[in-house]
């Protein structure tokens, strides 16, 4: 799992079966304190929880966990919203 | 899943009896701005949504095999949509 920022709406018409009536973003990790991590790292993942562009997200997921969660038979999706993040606890170490 | 822009495709008459009648394209992976992202790669795309130039949304690893419809199939990356627009 990772934290992201939710980027960009992404539309499209043609797509697969397991895709249609599904809200997909391009999200970027962030670090805890919010700062890009790294250039060149974008995702596309699938909301499952009512993200918006600008939240800063959770974004997971593992062969065959999206056909669970969606009950269907075959579901090509990798990367899912999990979580809409509050706020972030952390102690910064080096 | 990443975005990608489709760039060329790989012709291959002798292939593996699950990707018949699949196109198999070569993406380069890109931001969502357009920017370059990473080497390119092979796509398959079982239903054969997106043709050259067209940018798509692909996935990879373990449910690449689950875009096509009998759910095996030897590959590490599918084409699942083909964008209209990001924004």
């Amino acid at each position: 799992m990772f934290i992201a920022r939710v980027k960009k709406v992404v539309t499209a018409t043609e797509k697969h079966p397991a895709y249609t009536a599904k809200r997909i973003y391009v999200v970027k990790p962030v670090y805890p304190d919010g700062r890009d991590k790294g250039e060149n790292n974008e995702w596309v993942a699938m909301d499952y929880v009512g993200a918006d562009v600008g939240d800063i997200v959770v974004c997971g997921g593992a062969p065959g966990v999206a056909s669970e969660v969606f009950g269907l038979e075959r579901a090509p999706i990798r990367t899912l919203i999990m979580a809409i993040v509050d706020r972030i606890d952390y102690t910064e170490w080096n | 899943m990443r975005t990608g822009k489709i760039i060329g495709n790989v012709w291959a008459e002798r292939k593996v009896e699950e990707l018949r009648g699949c196109l198999l394209h070569v993406v380069q992976p890109i931001n969502a701005d357009g920017s370059k992202s990473g080497k390119p790669l092979v796509v398959a795309d079982p239903r054969n949504i997106a043709g050259k130039g067209d940018v798509i949304v692909y996935v990879t690893s373990t449910d690449a095999t689950q875009a096509f419809d009998t759910g095996v199939a030897p590959v590490n990356a599918s084409v699942v949509e083909l964008v209209d627009s990001i924004f």
